[in-house]
């Protein structure tokens, strides 16, 4: 059989019952628009959340004491026998690769300005917090540089604190009460917005020693170090536990790369959006189920005309091909449809809901007619093969 | 038509296909299996979460150090510190409460437990003596931290039971002295194996009393206040009594965020719940999928029986009988479909459950009855088509073939 002859039969055979053709299809359709979109959404989010994170830049080291994490939070933050000093960070500072080191202490305590009072976190950072974190002044200035263990009384406010407490005000040059001491604002950050449940811009940042003094702590919750990023994590990691060994005698903290976090977080959604994926191949598996019902059928009703096709000279290999090729074109139809289906929703929920992440790969809308099509294909074997097998001359004598 | 003979009729053809008949059991049985395990996936994980936060306690309210204005910043008051701590005083004052039966103040921190030449870093709770009673804790050996004025430092500590084993091997503990940074504490007590729970492994802490804790941290402030009401009915004025205290103690000041552990697993179970919904909901798409084949099939099966149709018509039947007849045999192949999920669904459950045993896999009973019962929905409604096709055909020109 040449190839045309081949190819016009098949579609003449669909074109035939178009109505049937269109249901089974549809059957496939649904199925592939599901997985589709599914992982259009978990690929969205994904993004989402890994932008959320890159965005305060991914060469970052957390030191944290102690070597317990729940929750994945390190327990030694909230309180330890090992504390990390001030004077830790310091010699941090002097380390090979390291380009920054930012000491943090975090809270919550009351700001209070000409009568208004407000309950915020309370950052304690050192000067190149801002720069660690690739977070913007929008006006005014960042804490200087000076020495961190004596530090002068400068406080800069997050964008909400800023408009909630001064209102029209400029806030640069005035007092605030911050926990019960006052503090001259120096700088307004830029507004940043929610990050992963974190209300940036409802924030003060401090002196970290003078926030460590205010908490009545002994120590640092965590020093970030920002690392040269040309450098291999594993050399910056060697020399912040050489130093802090050192100077400690054990290794009594936790080194978190962002690296490494970002990879956990990959993980974690590639799986989500897997299993998501999954249970929306279901209907693609009842789909191909769909094929297989229908060939079944086709099979029965034409058994004259397979015989017809076997009696005149086809092989038992061309019957076999026919129908399987039936099946993949009916299976492409659909997924076809259905990533057309599963490409307007995105995009219809892209209008409705701009907050939901939604993100279609290209590679994903090849692999899903792929895999339409190898569904199509062993859905299809069944029904060729015992079309392949009839007996010419008993499937014509049933005429 | 009588409703035997219709069942009867339905029967007859569902049973003529056997091959279409098991194809379209397994698409509809498939869906309703999906449904079923998926759900109860998502159901089990909501138990476990739910049972494992009951387990922490009965009705109990939390005190944090530390308010803030906008819900999102739960991070900074979960860890972070305040300028005025939460301190033992605050918590002994809240005794004064009437709703109140028993608490218990919290340090948590971090601290290397030591033990002749060996040594592991171990969380360290410190608490008084109430609190096994409201966190439901059991001893394996010996008895609990001391009662008496908490303000008192005993020397004394309870571990869990795996930190015993690391520590101690097969020797007895008991009356042994641990070390923790520059303080000595004797074992009086050893806690039973309980294994995870929400992240925190009971099985590897050290308890002391809180005034030790305090000066081994070398800190006033409390981490938490557990305090647990008299009944389920007196949670909610436990709670505004102690926000009450509390404010009349920080010179007015509400610097403290009070939680209740309702509140806190009301949330939990309604996202859960969403979220099993939604999930039992995608498998549902595959249900709409088997619906399009089941009309498809019959959409056949109507242009295959024309003269049988024509024969029932030319007998007298009527359209509507006609309709019920295709409805019957729809019905039928969904009963059977759902039959089929459901214990295929159950079977996946038991399965699942055998590898996970800890965890409650359970179908909730809404996806029991709406699985099948959106089965038989489709099913009915894509059978609307090829019934009325049916009911619609000419008996003359049915019977006449074509």
């Amino acid at each position: 059989m040449f190839l045309a002859d081949f190819v016009r039969f098949t579609v003449a055979s669909l074109a035939a019952h178009r109505l049937r053709t269109l249901l089974t299809a549809l059957g496939i359709a649904v199925g592939i628009a599901a997985v589709m979109l599914l992982t259009a959404i978990g690929e969205g989010l994904h993004r989402f959340v890994i932008a959320e994170f890159t965005q305060f830049g991914t060469n970052i080291i957390t030191v944290t004491p102690g070597t317990i994490t729940t929750h994945g939070a390190s327990l030694g933050a909230v309180n330890t026998a090992r504390p990390l000093s001030i004077d830790d960070a310091l010699a941090l500072e002097r380390a090979r690769y390291v380009k920054v080191v930012d000491p943090l202490v975090q809270g919550n305590a009351e700001v209070e300005y000409a009568g208004r009072g407000r309950r915020v976190t309370l950052y304690g950072v050192g000067a190149d917090f801002a720069t660690a974190l690739s977070m913007r002044v929008a006006s005014g200035e960042f804490l200087p540089h000076e020495d961190p263990r004596t530090p002068r009384a400068f406080a800069v406010l997050g964008s909400k604190v800023a408009e909630e407490l001064y209102g029209a005000e400029n806030p640069l040059g005035s007092r605030l009460r911050v926990g019960g001491e006052r503090y001259r604002v120096i700088g307004v950050m830029e507004a940043k917005g929610q990050v992963l449940g974190f209300d940036l811009d409802d924030t003060v940042y401090i002196p970290v020693a003078r926030a460590i003094d205010m908490f009545n702590r002994e120590s640092l919750m965590e020093i970030h170090v920002v690392y040269e990023p040309t450098v291999p994590l594993a050399e910056v990691e060697a020399e912040i536990r050489r130093i802090l060994i050192a100077r400690h005698g054990v290794e009594d903290f936790t080194l978190t790369p962002q690296e490494k976090m970002l990879e956990v977080f990959d993980t974690v959604l590639t799986a989500i959006t897997f299993a998501v994926s999954a249970i929306g191949a279901i209907s693609l598996l009842v789909g191909g189920i769909g094929i297989l019902t229908i060939l079944t059928i086709a099979v029965a009703e034409r058994t004259s005309e397979i015989g017809l096709l076997r009696a005149i000279g086809a092989t038992q290999r061309a019957v076999l091909l026919l129908f399987l090729g039936e099946a993949a074109l009916l299976a492409a139809l659909g997924g076809a449809a259905g990533l057309a289906l599963g490409w307007g929703v995105a995009w219809l929920l892209k209008l409705l809901l701009p907050a939901l992440p939604v993100h279609t790969p290209w590679l994903y809308a090849v692999l899903a007619e792929c895999v339409a099509v190898a569904v199509g294909l062993a859905a299809g074997v069944l029904p060729a093969r015992r079309a392949a097998r009839l007996d010419p001359l008993e499937a014509l004598r049933g005429e | 038509m009588r409703a035997a003979d219709l069942l009867e009729f339905a029967w007859r053809v569902v049973r003529g296909y056997r091959s279409r008949t098991l194809l379209i059991l397994l698409a509809m049985g498939i869906g309703v299996a999906a449904v079923i395990a998926v759900s109860s996936i998502g159901e089990g994980a909501r138990l476990y979460i739910v049972n494992q936060f009951g387990s922490l306690g009965t009705n109990l309210v939390i005190v944090l150090p530390g308010r803030s204005e906008t819900a999102g910043a739960m991070p900074g008051v979960l860890i972070g510190r305040t300028p005025r701590d939460l301190t033992l005083d605050d918590a002994l004052a809240l005794k004064r409460s009437p709703a109140v039966r028993r608490l218990a103040p919290l340090i948590v921190g971090a601290g290397d437990a030591r033990a002749g030449a060996r040594s592991r870093e171990a969380p360290v709770l410190g608490s008084t003596a109430e609190l096994m009673d409201i966190r439901h804790m059991v001893l394996a050996q010996g008895r609990f931290l001391p009662e008496g004025d908490p303000r008192l430092a005993q020397p004394v500590c309870v571990i869990g039971a795996k930190l015993a084993t690391e520590l101690f091997g097969p020797r007895p503990v008991l009356g042994e002295w641990l070390r923790i940074g520059d303080w000595r504490f004797r074992i009086v007590g050893v806690l039973a194996a309980q294994g995870q729970s929400l992240g925190f492994n009971t099985d590897e802490i050290v308890i002391v009393p809180v005034a030790a804790a305090q000066a081994l941290f070398d800190t006033e402030a409390l981490f938490r206040i557990l305090v647990e009401a008299k009944s389920r009915e007196l949670i909610a004025p436990a709670q505004s009594d102690i926000e009450e205290i509390l404010r009349e103690r920080h010179e007015g000041k509400r610097d403290v965020t009070v939680i209740t552990q309702d509140a806190v697993l009301a949330t939990f179970d309604r996202i859960l719940r969403a979220l099993t919904l939604a999930v039992g909901g995608l498998a549902a798409i595959s249900l709409a999928v088997a619906g399009i084949l089941i009309m498809n099939v019959m959409l056949i099966s109507v242009t295959q029986r024309r003269g049988e149709i024509g024969l029932l018509r030319a007998l007298g039947a009527t359209g509507p009988q006609i309709r019920l007849a295709f409805f019957t045999e729809a019905v039928l192949l969904a009963l059977g479909g759902a039959t089929l999920g459901l214990v295929v669904g159950k079977l996946g459950q038991v399965a699942i459950g055998q590898i996970y045993p800890e965890i409650p896999f359970t179908p909730p009973w809404w996806a029991l009855i709406a699985a099948p019962a959106t089965a038989i929905v489709t099913a009915v409604l894509f059978s609307v088509a090829p019934a009325r096709r049916a009911a619609r055909l000419d008996p003359v020109q049915a019977l006449s073939k074509r």
